[in-house]
């Protein structure tokens, strides 16, 4: 026969809980309040204000080069600030940097595990940062020398408890920011390692980040199997904004190019636009016929061209301000699983589970 | 303290702080989506020439499109 609880630890028990339910009616209250005041700035929709812009003409888009190389499904891929290298990362284990213009592989490192889900180029163009299963990221300095071998002066930076998702410098080679499977996201210093901040808050597996374009901004933006996009203050490691409109995982963000908005594209087989000054979703843009996961965007330099990459092998080009889709591009032979538009706006690149990467312009 | 008032405080403190943070995400200035879709509009119009991928640059200057050789006849 189990024992009576203790008065004393019954009384505790009776406080825990009024305390939680009168927290769980705040936060409700909260909740309430937060969607009245979004839905009162609600006075119209994005397309009807861009109706008397100019509709978009014809595009004629096409893969100008296919880059060769990897063993694997393509994971991930970053354009240097010089507009013609790229790095990519594979399942199979490998980093290569290529010559866009040329498709010629200037240097390839072979990670210690398979899967390298992110990777990155650093400002200065002399070193990118990758991880994945391993669940770290770490920097590669390039080097000059071809003979030189990379692996051996690589530096450990990030440490999560599971895989990292994706990396991203910040304004210079100096700080490096991480998201992961373990939840959260993290800034790091590259030369100690030390990690500056962390950010909690998302309740599963961040899958991206994106950084505010301007210099002065300290902001970024990240997307999870929570279904959330969480806005962050990088000094402090407060999220700011929340949304949670997307109906499954969101598997990337990326900003609007004046920093005032972002594009998220999620499982739920939509991109969506929001607008951080309003504080809520502005856009949607989907159609019946597309049922499968969006896996990466990129706008175009004025931002009125949204790209997505999807799981159906597809391209979808989308009119930002119309929401209307403007164009849809077949090559790939499997998943489109990353895409970026070059620093210069003249292309953009994707990189699939066919193994291969396409320039398209 | 047994188990269940271990685990009662952190659902406390997790509560806390979800109260904490629609707090601070209540407390920010919004502003109407007429106002700020404009400013997306213009900021479009603003930039739409130097767009490459939306102006179709031609083959000259876009180092991606192949240049047609020129044939002497």
């Amino acid at each position: 026969m189990r024992s009576p609880p203790i008065p004393e630890m019954a009384t505790q028990e009776v406080q825990l809980n009024e305390t939680l339910a009168h927290l769980k009616t705040e936060s409700d209250t909260l909740k309430t309040k937060l969607e009245e005041e979004r839905a009162k700035l609600h006075d119209v929709e994005l397309h009807q204000v861009a109706e008397k812009v100019e509709a978009l003409g014809q595009f004629v888009m096409k893969t100008r080069r296919t880059l060769k190389g990897h063993g694997n499904k393509v994971l991930c891929m970053d354009w240097c600030k010089d507009k013609r290298r790229i790095v990519s990362s594979s399942q199979d284990g490998k980093v290569i940097v290529w010559d866009a213009f040329t498709t010629n592989k200037e240097h390839a490192v072979t990670m210690p595990c398979t899967w390298v889900m992110a990777c990155a180029y650093a400002p200065s163009g002399c070193a990118v940062a990758c991880g994945g299963l391993d669940n770290k990221c770490s920097v590669y300095p390039l080097s000059l020398d071809k003979n030189e071998n990379l692996a051996a002066k690589k530096k450990s930076v990030a440490m999560h408890t599971n895989y990292l998702s994706a990396c991203c410098f910040t304004n210079s080679d100096m700080q490096i920011l991480t998201s992961s499977g373990d939840g959260t996201c993290a800034l790091w210093d590259v030369e100690s390692g030390q990690l500056l901040q962390s950010f909690h808050g998302h309740a599963a597996d961040v899958l991206c980040l994106d950084l505010a374009p301007s210099e002065t901004a300290n902001t970024f933006v990240s997307g999870g199997c929570d279904k959330k996009a969480n806005v962050w203050d990088m000094r402090s490691g407060q999220c700011i904004q929340s949304f949670e409109t997307h109906e499954s995982d969101i598997n990337s963000v990326r900003y609007y190019p004046s920093g005032d908005a972002f594009a998220s594209g999620s499982d739920d087989a939509t991109c969506r636009l929001y607008d951080l000054r309003a504080d809520r979703e502005v856009a949607i843009y989907s159609k019946e016929s597309i049922i499968f996961g969006v896996s990466s965007v990129d706008f175009s330099l004025s931002g009125r061209l949204l790209f997505g990459g999807y799981n159906d092998y597809t391209i979808n080009v989308w009119d930002v301000l119309k929401g209307t889709r403007v164009s849809i591009l077949f090559g790939h032979e499997n998943r489109v699983s990353t895409l970026r538009v070059s620093p210069d706006g003249t292309a953009f690149c994707t990189g699939s589970w066919d193994h291969t990467l396409r320039i398209w312009a | 303290m047994s188990g269940k008032m271990c685990s009662g405080s952190n659902s406390i403190i997790q509560a806390q702080k979800l109260v904490d943070q629609l707090q601070i995400e209540a407390g920010m200035e919004r502003f109407k989506i007429s106002l700020t879709a404009a400013d997306l509009v213009q900021y479009c119009q603003e930039h739409r020439r130097s767009d490459p991928l939306l102006t179709g640059i031609s083959a000259s200057s876009n180092p991606f499109k192949d240049k047609k050789t020129c044939v002497l006849l």
